[in-house]
């Protein structure tokens, strides 16, 4: 009788396995087709577009750089490399909320034409982003050889601090696309807006070279953990503090947790307003 | 088999008479308004084809995107079973800066495909659309025509029962509307659904038997295409 019931359940079992992984296939599948038609679309062929991704933090972290040393004069040890640390992972977030931001626009003909999951639409933004993002690590190896920093064991954390850096991407490129929608004619305000964060966050100067109501009030801000974060693994050679990743975590969790059905339900809707 | 019963397709604006959605509506509160379909009602039986007539406005092309769900039903309730392949612009979905290659492959997958089936479909659409060397080429470098090719070679890729048409085999030369034709007829033979819409009365004559017919969101008449058309015509002579 028990061996029947075991036997009835497996067979219950298995064609919803069967489902789940060809829905999952087919997930990463349309995931992957909307990433590299986005790549070619946003960044062209060729090498041109490999030499941009990696150069282009170059000159962010150059202008941060000039503004730190020169006019603000705290330079501090390897400034160069501090700053890295915090300008690679918001060019991550930042590339892809304004990815996101005018994804519809990019993909009007498709939306216009035929049907198919565009929830995904945001998360294909990161994903793009995210190869880009990938060349910009160049940026953070060639500060450590200038500044003579050795890689510590620390690095090992690498992994988990690219995820949670991926989904705190993740979260506002949601959040971001539905600003987007709703307030059409605030667009530049909603990416200042982004913009802001890294500069009412440790991006310009560590967390540790801050002190009091300031020192407390920066740790609200999502990204401070991150920054911090990859301080740790290629600054400090220290490991991760665990609030700079579950605090972040935290946040990106919420702000996917509200905004992915919210998306989900507008993108009917999408066909009408492109 | 499509049923669609008292669908109802709403466009909200804002106070800028831009369209906006309900959410966006809501946080507004001041708009308007207005219904691009309206308590429309009708059933498609398989292996027919159906044409749709009306003046610019009347609501064709957004009947043929709710059946494509790029829209949903506002009101109402729309029932489509079957693999539909959507031609609803000379776009056709296609993104100007990919070659006709990426975007054959591109769209296959969106369409349902998985990437190694898409892929495989990709030389059989290069065949069908008979464009050559341009398969390699940006698709913002081709002709209207030769995009409707690519249009309707891609969307063959999954094999569809329903088949949507808007205006589309207009912009065709007469050896791809020959094509496109034939195609059609295959899919209606096979128990399939062709609805297209358009002004060509001739070409849509030739595609559909039965015929419906917008006006102003409204299904007017519906019914044998012939005597659809004669009464659409009186009506806007």
């Amino acid at each position: 009788m028990k061996i029947e019931s075991e036997v009835a359940s497996r067979a219950w079992v298995r064609p919803r396995l069967a489902a789940t992984r060809s829905q999952v296939r087919s997930t990463l599948d349309l995931l992957l087709a909307l990433t590299q038609s986005d790549l070619r679309v946003r960044y062209g062929r060729g090498p041109g577009r490999i030499l941009r991704w990696m150069f282009e933090p170059f000159a962010l972290v150059g202008v941060y750089l000039i503004l730190v040393t020169f006019v603000l004069h705290r330079g501090g040890h390897a400034a160069g490399l501090s700053l890295a640390s915090a300008v690679v992972p918001f060019q991550l977030v930042f590339a892809s909320v304004s990815n996101a931001m005018n994804s519809l626009d990019l993909r009007r003909p498709i939306l216009l034409n035929m049907a198919f999951r565009r929830t995904l639409i945001p998360l294909s933004s990161v994903c793009t982003e995210t190869v880009s993002f990938a060349a910009s690590f160049f940026l953070i190896a060639f500060m450590m050889v200038v500044y003579l920093v050795a890689p510590t064991p620390a690095m090992l954390w690498l992994p988990l601090v690219l995820v949670i850096n991926f989904a705190v991407a993740a979260a506002f490129a949601y959040a971001m696309a539905l600003f987007a929608i709703w307030f059409r004619e605030l667009w530049a305000f909603g990416l200042s807006f982004v913009r802001m964060m890294f500069f009412i966050g440790p991006g310009l100067v560590p967390l540790s070279e801050t002190h009091g109501t300031a020192n407390d009030l920066l740790r609200l801000n999502p990204l401070t953990g991150i920054f911090e974060a990859y301080r740790d693994l290629f600054y400090y050679g220290r490991s991760v503090a665990a609030w700079e990743l579950l605090y972040p975590l935290g946040v990106a969790l919420l702000l996917l947790g509200i905004f992915v059905p919210v998306y989900n339900r507008e993108q009917r809707q999408f066909a009408k307003i492109v | 088999m499509i049923v669609a019963r008292n669908v109802g397709v709403r466009f909200l604006f804002d106070r800028h008479r831009r369209v906006v959605t309900p959410a966006t509506a809501r946080l507004r509160r001041s708009g308007t308004e207005t219904w691009g379909l309206r308590e429309v009602t009708f059933d498609m039986e398989p292996g027919r084809g159906y044409a749709l007539v009306g003046p610019s406005g009347a609501g064709k092309t957004t009947l043929l995107r709710l059946l494509a769900s790029v829209l949903f039903p506002d009101a109402g309730s729309l029932d489509v079973k079957g693999r539909v392949a959507s031609l609803l612009s000379t776009d056709a979905g296609l993104l100007g800066l990919l070659t006709g290659r990426e975007n054959a492959l591109h769209l296959g997958v969106l369409a349902g495909l998985s990437r190694p089936e898409s892929r495989a479909a990709v030389e059989q659409v290069k065949e069908r659309t008979k464009l050559g060397d341009y398969f390699d080429r940006p698709v913002s470098s081709y002709s209207q025509g030769m995009r409707a090719r690519l249009g309707l070679g891609v969307a063959d890729e999954r094999d569809p029962n329903i088949l949507l048409l808007d205006e589309v085999h207009e912009a065709l030369d007469h050896e791809f509307r020959a094509v496109l034709e034939r195609r059609a007829h295959e899919i209606v033979a096979r128990g399939g659904i062709v609805v297209a819409a358009g002004h060509d009365h001739e070409m849509l004559s030739r595609l559909c038997s039965r015929g419906l017919w917008l006006e102003q969101g409204h299904l007017r008449e519906f019914g044998d295409f012939a005597t659809t058309r004669t009464a659409y015509l009186k009506a806007h002579s």
